[in-house]
C-alpha cells in the first residue's frame, strides 16, 4: 500500500480557546470568537488572511433547543460575526464529527479552493437536566432503547463496557490510573476546567456510580467552551510564526452502524480498527512509531476501545497496558496529555486534534513528550463517527 | 429489586418498519425481520439486510430465550420518568434463534445485582396499553 501522495503537505498552525466555563453565562458565540481569534493570533495572521471555515455544530444534550450563536455555533454564525473579505470556501458537516471538519478542511486546502482554513468546536452546557427527556412517546430509533431506560449516550456507552469487562474478565478498579495519570496531566493545561483541581484515589472509588460500570469520574463533565485551529498548507505553514504540525494522514470510520443498534463491543473495534487502518497506511506508520497518543475520552471507556482497536496494545488488553506508569509523560506511551475530556470538560475531540499538533511541533510547554516526531490523535470515540490523525514534526 | 410501579415509560411509536414487531408483541409473540435472501435475522428493523443487503425482509416469530449480551446498571436519576426505579438494569439481549440481533430490555423480578454477561434470561411481556406490549426478560427457568 503506497504512502498517500499528500502526506505532510498540510500542517496545523495555530490553536485557541476560549474560557471554559461551567455554565453558560454568555452567548456560545462569544465562546467560539474567542477561540477562532485566539488562533488567527496565534498563527500571526490577521481575520482577513481567512478564507476557509469549518465547523461540526451539533449539542449531544437531548431534550434543549438547538439556537444558532446561543447552543451551537454554525459556520453561517461565524460568517455573519466575523465577515470575512477574503472568504472562498466553507463547510459544516453532520457526520465524522469535529474530526469530519477538519479533514473537509484538509481537502479544501489540497484542493486549493482556500489558503488559510479555521475550523472551531464550540459546546454549550445547557441549564437543567443535561439529557432532558421528558418525552412520553420513543419515536424512530429509541422506540427500541428508550422504553427500557436507556436515556443517554452514556448508558449506551456503558453496555458496551460491561461487555468488554466481563468477556474480558477485567475489573473497572483498573481505570482509576486513566482518571488519575490525566487529572494530573490536566494540571499542565491552563485552559482546562479542572486546571487546579487534583484527583485522587479515594476520590474516584467513593465518588457515585452513574450508569455502572461509570462512576462520575469516567465521564467528562458539561462545560461552555470552544477551541479552535488554523489549518493551512506546509509551505504557507513553514512562514508562519508557530512551528508546524505537519499531517502525515488521517482516517474516518468506515464501519455500518445499525440505527437503534446498541452495546454491541464489535462495533467500537470495528469502527476504529477501519479508521487506523487508513491513518497507518497513508502515513508509512505503526502503533510502535508512535511517540504520543490522545485519544477521545468523553467516557473513559473509549480511550481502551481505541487503544485496542487502533492497534496499540491487543484486545482485552487494554486496562492492564495503562498501568505502570506507561501512559505518564514519562513512559512509553503518553497519552492525552492535555488531560484530556476528562480534564479540560466536555469539548470533544478537537482539543485531542490540538494536542497531538502541539506535540509534534515542540509547542506544549510543560507539558511537552521529548523528542516527540510521530503524534497520533483518535478524535472521537471509534463507533461515533471516528475520524483518526497523525501529525509529524519532520516534513519529510 | 428495582420498583417499577412508579416508572411512566415512554411507548414507543410503530413507523412503516417496525409495526409488525409491535403488532406481534402484542398477540405475546416475539418476532424479528428475517432476510428471505440468506435467512439471517436482525433487530433493530432496517430497510435492508444487513448481511447481504437483500431487500426481502419479513418478519417471523423466535423463541424467547437467549443470553445477556450486556448491561448497565442505572443510578443516576436525571430521566424523572425512571427515577424511581434506580437502581435498575437496563440489559442487551442475544437471542439464541438470532445471532447478532440485539434486543434491549429490563431484568424483571430479581434484584438488578442478577444482570451479568452470559447469564441466561426469557422473554416476558409487559402491557403498556391496549396498543403497545413490551417485549421484557426475566432470569431463564433453568
Amino acid at each position: 500500500m503506497p504512502k498517500w501522495e499528500n502526506r505532510c503537505k498540510i500542517a496545523l498552525s495555530g490553536v485557541g480557546y476560549s474560557k471554559v466555563t461551567r455554565s453558560a453565562d454568555v452567548p456560545l458565540a462569544a465562546h467560539a470568537l474567542e477561540a477562532v481569534r485566539g488562533a488567527v493570533t496565534d498563527s500571526g495572521l490577521k481575520l482577513e488572511d481567512i478564507d476557509g471555515l469549518s465547523t461540526y455544530p451539533e449539542l449531544p444534550a437531548t431534550g434543549h433547543a438547538e439556537v444558532d450563536g446561543i447552543s451551537v455555533v454554525s459556520v453561517n454564525c461565524m460568517m455573519a460575526m466575523l465577515k470575512l473579505p477574503n472568504l472562498t470556501w466553507h463547510m459544516q458537516v453532520g457526520s465524522n464529527n469535529i474530526g469530519g471538519a477538519v479533514q473537509q478542511a484538509v481537502n479544501a486546502l489540497i484542493a486549493g479552493v482556500c489558503k488559510y482554513a479555521v475550523v472551531w468546536r464550540a459546546m454549550h452546557n445547557p441549564k437543567g437536566t443535561y439529557q432532558n427527556l421528558p418525552g412520553s412517546q420513543a419515536v424512530g430509533a429509541t422506540q427500541f432503547t428508550g422504553p427500557f431506560g436507556f436515556g443517554g449516550p452514556g448508558q449506551h456507552m456503558a453496555v458496551a463496557y460491561t461487555r468488554y469487562l466481563e468477556r474480558h474478565n477485567q475489573s473497572r478498579e483498573k481505570m482509576v490510573t486513566l482518571a488519575l495519570t490525566q487529572r494530573q496531566h490536566t494540571q499542565h493545561n491552563p485552559h482546562a476546567f479542572f486546571y487546579g483541581t487534583p484527583l485522587t484515589r479515594e476520590d474516584y472509588f467513593k465518588s457515585r456510580m452513574v450508569a455502572y460500570p461509570f462512576c462520575l469520574y469516567d465521564c467528562d463533565i458539561p462545560v461552555q467552551g470552544a477551541v479552535a485551529v488554523v489549518l493551512t498548507t506546509a509551505d504557507r505553514a513553514r512562514d508562519l510564526k508557530p512551528k508546524p504540525a505537519y499531517l502525515a494522514g488521517y482516517g474516518q470510520r468506515l464501519h455500518f452502524e445499525v440505527a437503534g443498534r446498541i452495546g454491541s463491543l464489535a462495533d467500537y473495534m470495528e469502527g476504529g480498527a477501519s479508521s487506523a487502518k487508513l491513518t497507518w497506511e497513508r502515513s508509512g506508520f505503526a502503533p510502535k512509531d508512535v511517540d504520543v497518543a490522545q485519544i477521545y475520552d468523553g467516557f473513559s471507556a473509549s480511550v481502551l476501545y481505541g487503544l485496542e482497536s487502533y492497534g496499540f496494545c491487543k484486545q482485552g488488553e487494554a486496562l492492564d497496558f495503562i498501568q505502570g506508569g506507561r501512559i505518564g509523560f514519562d513512559g512509553e506511551l503518553p497519552l492525552n496529555t492535555f488531560g484530556g475530556s476528562l480534564g479540560t470538560g466536555r469539548i470533544h475531540g478537537l482539543w485531542h486534534i490540538i494536542e497531538g499538533a502541539l506535540q509534534a511541533s515542540g509547542r506544549a510547554g510543560s507539558r511537552q513528550i521529548k523528542n516527540v516526531n510521530v503524534s497520533f490523535v483518535g478524535a472521537s470515540a471509534p463507533i461515533v463517527t471516528g475520524t483518526t490523525f497523525i501529525f509529524t514534526r519532520e516534513s519529510y | 429489586m428495582s420498583d417499577w410501579s412508579q416508572v411512566t415509560r415512554p411507548v414507543p411509536v410503530p413507523n412503516e418498519w417496525t409495526r409488525p414487531f409491535w403488532e406481534a408483541a402484542r398477540r405475546g409473540s416475539l418476532e424479528l425481520q428475517r432476510c428471505q435472501s440468506c435467512r439471517s435475522f436482525q433487530h433493530p428493523p432496517y430497510a435492508t439486510c444487513v448481511k447481504c443487503v437483500s431487500v426481502d425482509l419479513q418478519f417471523e416469530p423466535v423463541r424467547g430465550v437467549g443470553s445477556i449480551y450486556a448491561y448497565t446498571i442505572m443510578y443516576h436519576s436525571g430521566d424523572k420518568r425512571f427515577a424511581s426505579a434506580v437502581p435498575y438494569a437496563s440489559i442487551i439481549v442475544e437471542l439464541d434463534d438470532a445471532p447478532g440481533a440485539l434486543l434491549a430490555g429490563n431484568l424483571l423480578g430479581v434484584p438488578y445485582t442478577e444482570a451479568k454477561v452470559g447469564r441466561r434470561v426469557e422473554v416476558v411481556f409487559e402491557k403498556l396499553n391496549d396498543d403497545i406490549t413490551l417485549p421484557q426478560f426475566k432470569l431463564a427457568a433453568s
